[in-house]
């Protein structure tokens, strides 16, 4: 695979039609197997759930993040399902002990952001570790997830995926990093009428801040500081990008779509007809 | 992979594209396969260009080409009385030469009266490149092909949008069928797409470009209504602009507090 290769099936993904993504990444990887995994880690498609049968088949997200083989590792009872073999597990990945005790306290507080801002639908986090040795509060990555639906007519997936690197100039202050994708389905299809509507697609903003923490405290001190400094960051985000998208599907593309049709141009046409029939006249009666 | 998956696949990557944006998604897909599939890149888009009736610069007049105005791998244009090809990849054509049509049931100036109101309708309506089409419907004399394109292609903000109308009418029994389609591709940092269409079916049209055009306003109006009923009612349910209380969260060791006090309200 060249580089060439990817950015051209990155280009076609961003053109065809958002709705039959996952089907168009699929075609793509048979026309070029060797674009396969590139593909897989970096296009972000609508996130997909599976049940916990270790916490009373609680629902979590899946994503190419907590993905080994055809299995999902869960965030509640860090176990993946399908149940992979013993043989299989030896490889797995799992984050450290310590940021796995860090990936707890993060679904456990955008548990409660999920329920405040989408009165409902699923949350996960996954963290991974990005250093050798074990994780001592610095150096993270992560994503977290949201996701829900209303019947088969709207659903959302956001997708922040992070980076929390200590910086290079002072031990204390962390550089966090995000890349926010959301997609948005909305339908609106009247079988009785004939007739359908559909808005739907992904916007990806990246934004990153450098905040510092007291490394002097407790390691649970430590890491409440880093899902509240997450955590508002990716509020923040999401606010924005709610912004954003309410901006770009309802004004933008409709403002689009009067640019190829608008029976207001008629009625204009008309008023500007009459201005110039009441300036002939206007002329006619000065003479 | 075999040559008939090959051609299924390219198929379904080029039907999927939106209007505007073909000569970009071959230029991928020739980067992605090889030059040596050119040829089954190429029959696809044709075949995308006369489904999607894509207007063709023939001579300096935009000409859409459809299943209507086929002849043999040629189009004609009965206005222009010309029959050409097309390449269909830089919508232009090609090998122009002359070729006489008479419509069996529609004279001359029958037709020159229906274009005029056709051009007077679109002035009024249409914004955007508009091209339009009055075609034979072969075997059937006593039915016509009204077609409207009109685009606006805007790549350097990364926006293209296409609205598409077509239309039978049958002079005989005055049956008005079609179809409306829309669509909006807005891809600056995103891929978002607006799709919408209708079908349309109305008798005893006797005036067929009023009643194309009353068809086509409430199809608009229909659609204003839909993008505020969307919002309204689908999107602000999905996420809250804010949560319940007004005020974002307060992050930290409190933050258990939500659930404790939601669920004392709640009664737990």
């Amino acid at each position: 695979m060249s580089d060439a290769q990817f950015d051209a099936a990155l280009d076609l993904l961003r053109r065809l039609n958002p709705t039959t993504l996952q089907e168009n990444l699929n075609n793509l990887i048979e026309l070029q197997p060797n674009l396969a995994q590139d593909l897989l880690s970096s296009v972000d498609v609508p996130l997909s759930t599976q049940k916990d049968s270790a916490d009373s088949n609680r629902e979590y997200l899946c994503c190419d993040y907590n993905r080994d083989i055809d299995s999902f590792r869960s965030p509640w009872s860090n176990t993946y399902y399908p149940e992979l073999s013993p043989k299989d597990l030896q490889d797995s990945p799992f984050p450290s002990a310590p940021l796995r005790k860090l990936e707890i306290l993060a679904n456990d507080s955008f548990d409660v952001y999920r329920d405040l801002y989408y009165e409902g639908g699923i949350s996960s986090v996954y963290l991974w570790d990005l250093n050798e040795e074990d994780f001592n509060g610095h150096d993270f990555a992560g994503v977290v997830l949201f996701k829900k639906n209303q019947s088969d007519h709207s659903n959302w997936d956001s997708i922040h995926v992070f980076e929390v690197t200590t910086s290079p100039s002072s031990p204390d202050s962390f550089n966090y990093r995000v890349t926010t994708t959301i997609i948005l389905h909305l339908d609106k299809t009247k079988t009785d009428q004939n007739s359908h509507m559909m808005l739907s697609g992904n916007l990806t903003r990246q934004t990153e801040k450098d905040i510092a923490i007291d490394m002097s405290r407790p390691l649970d001190v430590i890491f409440t500081s880093h899902v509240a400094n997450l955590g508002s960051l990716i509020e923040d985000i999401e606010s924005q990008m709610r912004n954003l998208l309410e901006t770009v599907y309802f004004e933008k593309t409709r403002d689009i779509f009067h640019q190829t049709k608008n029976a207001a141009i008629a009625s204009s046409a008309e008023e500007a007809n009459k201005d110039a029939q009441a300036e002939v006249i206007r002329g006619l009666q000065s003479l | 992979m075999s040559s008939s998956k090959f051609e299924e696949v390219v198929n379904k990557i080029i039907s999927d594209s939106p209007p505007g944006e073909l000569r970009e998604i071959y230029d991928d897909l020739i980067k992605i396969t090889s030059e040596s599939s050119k040829n089954t890149i190429l029959d696809a888009i044709e075949n995308y260009n006369v489904q999607n009736c894509i207007p063709i610069d023939v001579d300096g007049n935009s000409i859409i080409i459809s299943k209507y105005n086929k002849e043999g791998s040629k189009f004609f244009d009965p206005v222009h009385s010309v029959i050409f090809s097309v390449d269909h990849l830089g919508h232009r054509g090609l090998d122009i030469e002359p070729y006489e049509f008479t419509h069996p049931k529609l004279d001359k100036e029958q037709l020159k009266r229906l274009h005029d109101q056709l051009r007077e309708y679109l002035a009024q309506n249409f914004p955007g490149d508009v091209s339009f089409a009055v075609y034979p419907v072969p075997e059937e004399p006593s039915k016509i092909s009204i077609i409207i394109v009109s685009t606006k292609y805007n790549p350097n903000n990364f926006w293209n949008g296409h609205w598409k109308s077509s239309y039978i009418y049958d002079l005989d029994t005055k049956e008005l069928t079609g179809h409306i389609s829309t669509q909006v591709h807005y891809y600056e940092d995103g891929d978002v797409s607006f799709q919408s269409g209708k079908a349309i079916g109305q008798n005893n049209v006797v005036d067929v470009v009023s009643t194309i055009r009353d068809v086509e306003t409430s199809f608009e109006n229909e659609l204003d209504f839909s993008f505020s009923d969307l919002n309204e009612k689908q999107f602000k349910t999905l996420r809250r602009r804010l949560p319940v209380t007004r005020s974002k969260i307060n992050w930290g060791k409190a933050i258990g507090s939500y659930r404790l006090g939601k669920n004392a309200a709640e009664g737990k």
